[in-house]
């Protein structure tokens, strides 16, 4: 379990984490969403002792991450793959790490095959693309078979199949009992993979709930309704309080309404139902309306030509 | 620790500017000591002659080794690899430790290497041309011989403090370099200037030169054994300062 407590870090003038307090517990993916700039990358680099916070802390089953005699066998973390010396080879990268623990040359092996990357673990590393770095960071990560995993951004410049690959290596780590915390702004993945979230905004905790519990809070909600009456049932609801808007000549989207009010309306109404679904925005959605008043930087949507 | 140290030593071993600087701190001086004893005059030539041309070349060496001491700290931060490092290790003095470990027995290995392969074979050439050389006789070239190696720890160890301060490789490089070759001659200027009697004994740096000295009677620092002690001990408050630095700021 991964517990943040007040964690608060200024640079110069500005606050990058707020007085955060948090909870990751085991068995499950908890998805560390925000916005850029909104201190995640910060929050991790304080929890592993790498950036000196100005008050709280974390800690790592009632320890803090300095406290850990042998952190790779109990804590593993990514935080960039970027982090390696581009002249070394992607074995060497894992075997200084590995012996920084005590682990043996047989794991690095391990790992490199886990990762598929056995074949190219000669290679210095600036010959890998981003994705092969990605691995390597995730075969470090897994050195030391920790029960807890750190991963910053873990997704960034892999392919559908390494998304989908590391997807199902953390959902499987989840399964075996470990802690497992995870940012990414890839929201349709976090919400394939994540059980939990820890939502922050300008270093402030947002929101920590399920995934479930944060698009019912946030999300959109709406019927779709599809009918040749459609006119008629849409100026019923309005009737009750709802709010239409049409998209094509036999189908609306209804707000303020549910399915079941919409149904029992066109029952009474004798008008023929095509299509009656209840319809839930995404959690981009979710954590676009959850975060709105905390984005750093708001682009502006494009309107004619540039 | 013995694993910090493990993981420090494969850090150092597999990049190949290291091993290229290695190449060229070892084959500089045997290169010019072989040119100079076959080329040079050997009439009345003494061990302490050689063991000089030996000093002399092995500086550059030195150096190197400081270079190796510089880069093995900044290019960690310049590729974010301390934060892996911190991260395996959050003890950063241990880290920082390990690194001199490793960093001072490697310079210990090339300067030992450079200088038995270059007196050797410095001494073969000559005593084949017709010289007759014997370290035996000499305490003060045995000496200086033995000084050179001890000085080239301290600038390996030096390099690294540097490096922990500065952070930046092409800087901490150049101040390692300028140091001795600019920084110390301006100093012993305004020194001399301001009328400060044999200035060179405040120069750390020009002191620990002393180290090498086959005359330490004609050297201007403070003599081998003083002017060691004093390069070792602003060598060791640089690192002091870096160790400082490199615990209290953010990796």
């Amino acid at each position: 379990m991964i517990t943040v407590l007040d964690l608060s870090k200024r640079f110069g003038r500005t606050t990058a984490v707020d007085h955060l307090s948090f909870q990751v517990n085991p068995g499950t993916v908890t998805g560390f969403l925000g916005p850029n700039g909104s201190g995640k990358s910060t929050t991790m680099r304080c929890m592993l002792g790498l950036d000196r916070p100005d008050t709280g802390g974390a800690s790592f089953g009632n320890r803090a991450y300095c406290q850990l005699s042998s952190p790779l066998h109990e804590v593993g973390a990514l935080l960039d793959a970027g982090y390696v010396h581009p002249g070394r080879s992607g074995r060497n990268h894992l075997r200084w790490l590995a012996a920084s623990n005590g682990l043996s040359r047989s794991r690095v092996d391990e790992v490199l095959d886990l990762v598929g990357l056995e074949s190219v673990a000669g290679r210095r590393v600036k010959t890998y693309s981003l994705g092969m770095r990605q691995r390597l960071g995730l075969a470090g990560v897994l050195l030391g078979d920790p029960h807890t995993v750190v991963l910053d951004e873990p997704a960034n410049g892999l392919d559908p199949e390494g998304i989908r690959w590391i997807r199902d290596v953390l959902v499987h780590l989840a399964s075996q009992g470990r802690t497992v915390l995870v940012s990414s702004h890839l929201l349709s993945e976090m919400a394939q993979m994540a059980n939990d979230l820890v939502v922050i905004g300008q270093g402030r905790l947002i929101e920590q709930c399920t995934v479930a519990q944060f698009v019912d809070r946030h999300a959109d909600r709406w019927v779709r309704v599809a009918s040749p009456g459609v006119d008629v049932l849409a100026g019923a609801a309005i009737a009750q309080g709802a709010t239409a808007s049409r998209i094509d000549a036999t189908t609306a989207e209804l707000r303020g309404i549910t399915a079941v009010e919409v149904g029992e309306l066109a029952a009474r109404n004798g008008i023929v139902l095509h299509e009656l679904s209840p319809q839930t925005g995404s959690l981009e959605d979710a954590f676009l309306e959850a975060t709105a008043a905390a984005q750093e930087f708001a682009a502006q949507p494009l309107r004619g030509p540039l | 620790m013995i694993n910090t140290i493990r993981s420090e030593w494969i850090k150092l071993r597999t990049v190949r500017m290291n091993l290229v600087l290695f190449i060229i701190a070892v084959s500089f001086p045997v290169i010019v000591c072989v040119l100079v004893a076959s080329l040079g005059d050997i009439t009345d030539l003494h061990v302490s002659d050689v063991a000089g041309l030996v000093v002399g070349s092995s500086v550059i060496t030195a150096l190197l080794l400081g270079v190796v001491g510089a880069v093995s700290i900044s290019a960690e931060f310049a590729y974010g690899t301390i934060r892996p490092t911190f991260a395996a290790t959050p003890r950063r003095g241990r880290v920082l430790v390990a690194k001199a470990v490793v960093i001072a027995l490697f310079a210990f290995v090339a300067e030992t290497l450079v200088v038995v392969i270059c007196y050797l074979l410095s001494s073969a050439i000559a005593t084949s041309r017709g010289a007759s050389l014997s370290l035996d006789s000499d305490v003060q070239a045995r000496s200086a011989l033995i000084g050179i190696v001890v000085f080239a720890i301290i600038v390996s160890l030096l390099g690294l403090g540097i490096g922990m301060v500065i952070r930046n490789t092409p800087a901490a490089v150049a101040v390692l370099i300028l140091w001795p070759l600019v920084a110390e001659n301006i100093i012993r200027v305004v020194l001399s200037a301001a009328g400060v009697d044999r200035p060179a004994r405040f120069l750390p740096y020009t002191s620990g030169f002393g180290l090498g000295a086959t005359d330490v009677s004609a050297h201007e620092g403070l003599g081998r054994i003083a002017g060691g002690v004093y390069f070792g001990a602003a060598t060791l408050a640089v690192a002091i300062i870096g160790t400082i630095i490199t615990s209290r700021r953010d990796a």
